[in-house]
């Protein structure tokens, strides 16, 4: 900057109290004297231990060591406006008016200190001290909303026309016309279709998670209607089986489960409401925007429609899932990392965005600032998490039934058992009682003891011999009782802090619901949770609305508009989001293949068009997502072979276009279904609720046989209780998706722990041991054809001749260990089962 | 089951050279190597590659591996490696948490450096030299969950993954017959299993539990319904299978992934019993580990000796844990008692090491969650209170500084005032050691670069050899 004239000066530093590059002011005698005598010993005195370059430290970003400091400000801003002490921050700091902003935060200034700098800031705050803009902490938010509405992701989908591809015959639909287009420009051709035992089986599995049964596959192969194939999907698609899978898929980008995590685990009683709510919803194809609306605001929708309140009320559970520190006594710190979760939870899985990155500053790669954090923030500050636990220091304790959902109106009120811990604690609060009675009556009897004694005279006065003794009692009694009571204070709380004892029973369900208060969220400078800036109002993402901010009215939190505005036609990421989803969880990985991450760090969409193309079909078909994977599995791109050709993968090692379909893996769930399945012990069923229902609230580690043995029990691996920290074996072994975070696409990892799984562990040969004897027990069958039937149980195939030799030879050469009572023909052929089991086939969807 | 490598038909030596070639050719593809598998960091192409191969360090590193013997209740620093006579002078003064409290403890000179080390730990002061106290450790929280599982993760809000989880990913494991982190006697509360877990890192990075929730040894060791041979044979026919497969599937890395993963597994299962199995030591050396019938430092004695054959065998990361530090009475009594359970294994543990010439590349750290206040837990009461403000540590080996002390507290031991050491910079500087560099070691999850260390950590480059 040029240099001024100086008499211009201080009319520009008001002007432009921003700007630090000015030189430091010329200052009058009177100034000069005034500044060194009366404000820079006090800033040096209470401020520079926080705020100065010396001692390295600008906390909330402010330095007070020079003028550029406080002029430049910090993160709230520029500390003082020369002229108005009642405009300037560092004013209304130290006067104490704002409980959020008291400094020096120890100890208030005097009065005359206070009216000191007060005068000074008047005067137009003359400062001589020179300082450079070097030092400053970084300057606010820099980013350009409308240049990021440019990025991809946040343009609305396009209608594009399907291409028209040069081989006019191969494609069945729009889907594959995108597909064949992309693979001719580089000269790819398609893989032939699959043959149909692979086709069933991969199909089957897609939608279900279970393997064909032998007969299903015989009837698809038999069939010679043009729509065998929409038979089969149209079957599957109404089982039951279908929302057990997919609703899954679900509960792993909803970060589902069943206990607090982290530091005590507690459990959640009646998190399997929602569970079974999100499987309902896919089995009963539920429109998606529906599903999304009722889970971010069920509850109030709930009032405005009351039919299917139940479900709505449940569907908000969505919300108070997370993981939760209940050891955190900062109530603040609590409140905003639950939110965190919320908003994270929230952004990423239905608009697959990192929208929690911009908690402590402005997100460094997408166009989200801070502020847009903190207001979607106030929408969930303005609302109450139920999830039947308060965290450490509450009232109360850790059990709050009061913060559950009571599902029917004639709930008992709490309708547990009075369990051994609270009849303990019953009888220590009494104990403790009586010690403090004792105590308060012996201090009196002490009291009265010395001054009787002073009121009476001569010879009415007790010997004092006899009133020391006394008094000698009362005070050694009165020492015991004070550590009696102190040991018993101590149980109390020790016992209090364990837990609340058994666990609520009753029609209740975790979720949340509008908080008595709506309010707007405050941003918290660096995410640190005191350290508050200015109120924001509630709102969206600037980057994905219009220029209209929405207005909320009265009390309610906003939560109603937050879903409205997620599942707006207009909102340009909602359904891209879940057809990409769906997409990976079909062909093996998404058109975007960071299925969580849609931002400038996630990948792009290798067939923008045909993501474009699905997600406006999806809107338009009434967000069905039935409909939306009958169109991804009846394309002929679904049906491709997984061949290998040297040619493709020379031009497409990734397989990017698809020219041939990818190999999947069986994820855990399925793996352990389809053992339980095909060693006909799986319970089709559902159970009624959750094995975690039975724990007591009391931290997980506490209670850890109980726990275990929650684990047991043959229905399907949904139904398994997913206690943070407790996972089951099997699916922590088979890279099941840790549940305290978003996971839209698990890791896929092969590591030898796997492999001694399916070699020894009892489960696995219990399976294997089951299914041998299926095939024992039926009448009439050679061993070969035993063999015949075990490769289609678990590899859907006959097995060739030569492995059908092969396989009778091994039965043959097995030697068994002759123990007692063993049965040789059926350990060879467990054996053989267990090796089929085992192999990679069984694992691969080709 | 007694497994051994003769039962291994020959095809087996076939595929173990197959399986030999595959890990050098995994080694080269360092950081890339490892996106290859999963989540956001995925590479575009579809080959496997063995997420725990051997992956090279940022730079040379002075520790191949670490042993952190955890305490878990928060040890006080002024009866153990914190001397501090000016509170030995004034038992009884008021200060501004309390009634100061002289420790029950004397301090002794040891070693040709002079560290001053607590009478109650005699063995362990005998290796004074080798021991680089840290007197200025600091840390967030003063409630034990939070603070245990920052120790472990660096991270109280949020779940991360553990150190040691961080540590094999990013080096990966040296020997494939073992998990490369192994966690023994955790305790199942105070975060449980976020302790060892891999959060957002891919689960094959968390670590093995050992003891502690009841498991002895690693599970599905055992096979129960066949003999060796009955094994050996059924395993044959299902990697035949395996490989006929990959014949029909054209390259196919992840299947070349699965048929490695069973020869591995069949060979832990010889390898994992033999590790664990102490009873070829010899009488000295179980001796110097405290090991015997009826002795105060048998268990803790056995799972040091388990770290250190884990550790001769390969394993990167192995944490080591004692409860019952939470002395807030019966200080004196409790600390004799848990001192007679761990000096002799520790300095057992050490002296081990050292023998075998495995000390120079192991980093031994040693530490709570955090410390003790100097002044009492009431004014007449035998116990201290937590404290965050200050505590101490101590490392040995693997280029650490031995004799010396870094660091101080207060003139009483209560507050870290010199040579601050906050647990980001313990991380930082536990990662150094073993050639990480705590701000290039990231893992991309949810948009962004994750590190163990998160935006603090120093290394404390002053205790460094």
């Amino acid at each position: 900057m040029r240099k001024l004239p100086l008499l211009l000066l201080p009319a520009l530093a008001l002007l432009f109290s921003s700007s630090s590059d000015l030189q430091a002011q010329k200052l009058t005698a009177k100034e000069n004297a005034f500044f060194e005598k009366s404000i820079r010993p006090l800033l040096a005195k209470h401020c520079y231990k926080c705020h100065s370059k010396k001692a390295g430290k600008s906390k909330g970003g402010l330095y007070l060591d020079s003028q550029a400091g406080w002029m430049d400000g910090g993160d709230s801003g520029p500390a003082i406006k020369s002229g108005s002490p009642e405009k300037s921050l560092l004013i209304k700091a130290i006067s104490y008016k704002d409980k959020d902003l008291e400094m020096p935060p120890k100890e208030k200034l005097s009065d005359s200190e206070i009216a000191a700098l007060t005068r000074w800031v008047r005067m137009g705050a003359p400062d001589p001290r020179k300082g450079s803009k070097a030092d400053k902490p970084p300057a606010r938010s820099t980013i350009d909303i409308a240049k990021g509405r440019q990025f991809w992701a946040f343009k609305k989908p396009q209608k594009h026309a399907a291409p028209l591809p040069s081989n006019g015959t191969w494609a069945l639909g729009d889907i594959d016309r995108f597909i064949l287009k992309s693979l001719e420009e580089k000269k790819l051709k398609p893989a032939e279709d699959a043959d149909r035992a692979t086709l069933i089986r991969r199909v089957t599995y897609d939608l279900t998670g279970l393997p064909p049964e032998p007969e299903e596959i015989d009837s698809f192969i038999n069939d010679k209607s043009p729509r065998a194939f929409e038979t089969v999907v149209d079957r599957l698609l109404a089982s039951k089986r279908f929302g057990e899978r997919w609703g899954r898929h679900w509960l792993d980008i909803a970060r589902y489960g069943e206990s607090t995590g982290r530091t005590r685990n507690f459990p959640f009683t009646f998190a399997w409401r929602y569970r079974d709510y999100v499987i309902d919803s896919f089995n009963n194809d539920k429109p998606y925007d529906v599903f999304l609306r009722e889970q971010v605001a069920g509850d109030i929708l709930a009032k405005k429609y009351p039919q299917n309140k139940r479900d709505r009320l449940v569907a908000t559970g969505f919300l108070a899932m997370g993981s939760k520190d209940l050891n955190e006594r900062n109530r603040e710190q609590y409140l905003m990392d639950n939110i965190d979760d919320q908003i994270d939870t929230t952004t990423r899985s239905v608009l697959a965005l990192t929208v929690s990155c911009a908690r402590c500053h402005d997100h460094k790669f997408d166009p989200i600032p801070t502020k847009d954090y903190y207001a979607l923030a106030g929408i969930f500050e303005s609302t109450e998490i139920l999830s039947g636990l308060n965290a450490r220091g509450q009232k109360g304790g850790y059990k709050a039934t009061d913060k559950l959902i009571a599902l029917s109106t004639r709930v008992k009120p709490d309708g547990a058992k009075i369990s051994k811990t609270e009849v303990q604690l019953k009888k220590m609060q009494e104990h403790l009682q009586q010690l403090r009675t004792e105590m308060r009556e012996r201090q009196k009897a002490l009291g009265a003891l010395n001054k009787k004694n002073t009121k009476k005279k001569g010879k009415d006065r007790t010997p004092a011999a006899e009133i020391a003794a006394q008094r000698k009692e009362h005070q050694k009694r009165i020492q015991e009782l004070k550590k009696e009571v102190q040991e018993a204070n101590r149980a109390l709380n020790r016992k209090k802090n364990r837990g609340g004892g058994s666990a609520p029973t009753g029609d209740y369900a975790m979720g949340v619901t509008d908080a008595p208060k709506a309010v707007n969220s405050r941003v918290r400078i660096r995410g640190e949770v005191s350290n508050k800036g200015s109120e924001i109002s509630r709102g969206f993402l600037q980057v994905l609305s219009g220029k209209k901010r929405p207005h909320f009215s009265g009390n309610s939190s906003g939560r109603l508009q937050l879903a409205a505005w997620l599942t707006s036609t207009e909102n340009p990421l909602t359904a891209r989001v879940m057809v990409n989803r769906t997409w990976h969880h079909l062909f093996g990985r998404g058109i975007v293949r960071t299925v969580d991450n849609f931002g400038e760090t996630g990948e792009r969409p290798t067939h923008p068009e045909l993501l474009d193309h699905l997600a406006l079909s999806f809107q338009e078909d009434d967000w069905s997502v039935k409909n939306l994977i009958r169109r991804m599995v009846l394309s002929r791109t679904y049906r491709m072979s997984s061949n290998y050709s040297e040619a493709h993968y020379a031009v497409d090692p990734g397989n990017e276009l698809l020219w041939r379909m990818r190999q999947k893996r069986l994820d855990a769930e399925s793996l352990r279904d389809s053992m339980l399945s095909i060693g006909g012990e799986l319970e089709l069923s559902r159970p009624v609720g959750s094995p975690v229902m039975k724990l007591p609230i009391n931290e997980i580690g506490r209670s850890l046989a109980r726990a275990k043995k929650t684990l047991d029990g043959n229905y399907r691996s949904v139904y398994l209780p997913i206690m943070r920290s407790f996972v089951p074996q099997i699916l922590q072994t088979f890279d099941f998706a840790e549940p305290s975070m978003v996971k839209g696409s698990r890791d896929v990892t092969t590591v030898p722990t796997q492999a001694l799984y399916l070699m020894n562990n009892p489960f696995v040969h219990r399976q294997s041991k089951n299914l041998a004897r299926i095939l024992m027990d039926k009448d009439g069958l050679t061993n070969a054809e035993r063999i015949d039937l075990a490769y289609k149980l678990a590899l859907s195939r006959a097995p060739t001749t030569f492995e059908a030799i092969r396989s009778l030879t091994y039965l043959k050469s097995f030697q068994d260990r002759n123990e007692e009572g063993s049965n040789p023909d059926l350990n060879a052929l467990a054996s053989l089962c267990h090796a089929l089991f085992s192999v990679a086939e069984f694992r691969y969807l080709n | 089951m007694n497994r051994t490598p003769e039962s291994y038909s020959p095809e087996i030596n076939d595929l173990l050279s197959r399986r030999s070639l595959l890990q050098t050719a995994s080694c080269g593809f360092g950081y890339m190597a490892l996106m290859g598998m999963c989540g956001e960091a995925a590479a575009r192409d579809d080959t496997y590659k063995n997420p725990l191969a051997v992956r090279p360090s940022h730079f040379n590193p002075s520790a191949k591996r670490v042993i952190f013997l955890f305490m878990q209740g928060g040890p006080p620093q002024v009866d153990t490696f914190d001397y501090k006579p000016q509170l030995q002078k004034n038992g009884g003064k008021k200060v501004g948490n309390g009634t100061l409290m002289p420790s029950p403890f004397k301090f002794n000179r040891a070693g040709k450096s002079g560290l001053q080390i607590s009478e109650a730990f005699p063995n362990l002061a005998k290796h004074a030299d080798d021991l680089c106290l840290l007197n200025g450790m600091h840390t967030t929280n003063p409630a034990h969950p939070q603070a245990t599982i920052l120790a472990h993760t660096g991270s109280i809000n949020f779940v991360r993954p553990s150190v040691g989880s961080w540590v094999l990913y990013g080096l990966g494991t040296e020997n494939n017959d073992l998990p490369g982190f192994i966690t023994i006697n955790p305790p199942n509360r105070l975060g449980g299993a976020q302790n060892y877990g891999s959060a957002f890192l891919p689960a094959c990075f968390q670590g093995t539990p050992i003891g502690g929730q009841g498991a002895s040894s690693l599970p599905n060791l055992y096979n129960r319904e066949l003999t060796s041979a009955q094994q050996r044979k059924q395993l044959d026919l299902v990697q035949k299978m395996n490989r006929e497969l990959r014949e029909r599937s054209g390259v196919n890395d992840e299947l070349d992934g699965v048929i490695e993963s069973f020869e591995l597994a069949f060979r832990m299962q010889g390898k994992v019993p033999e590790v664990m199995d102490i009873k070829n030591e010899s009488q000295k050396t179980l001796a110097n580990y405290g090991i015997g019938r009826g002795k105060a430092s048998d268990a803790f004695g056995k799972q040091c000796l388990m770290a250190r054959r884990f550790a001769e065998n390969g394993v990167r990361y192995i944490e080591v844990h004692h409860g019952g530090w939470d002395l807030h009475n019966g200080l004196k009594a409790r600390l004799t008692k848990n001192a007679a359970s761990t000096d002799a294994p520790i300095a057992g543990l050490l002296s081990d090491l050292k023998e075998r010439g495995m000390l120079k590349d192991t980093l031994v750290v040693w530490g709570g969650e955090f410390g003790r206040t100097p002044a009492g837990q009431s004014a007449k009461g035998d116990g201290r209170r937590h404290n965050n403000r200050g505590y101490s540590m101590w490392m040995a080996g693997g280029g650490i500084r031995g004799g010396m002390r870094y660091g101080a507290t207060d003139e009483f031991g209560d507050t870290a005032i010199k040579g601050k050491i906050h647990i980001h910079d313990l991380h930082a500087t536990m990662l150094h050691q073993l050639g990480l560099d705590h701000e290039k070691l990231t893992y991309k999850y949810a948009g962004r670069d994750f590190r163990l260390t998160d935006v603090y950590g120093n290394v404390v480059k002053e205790i460094l050899t």
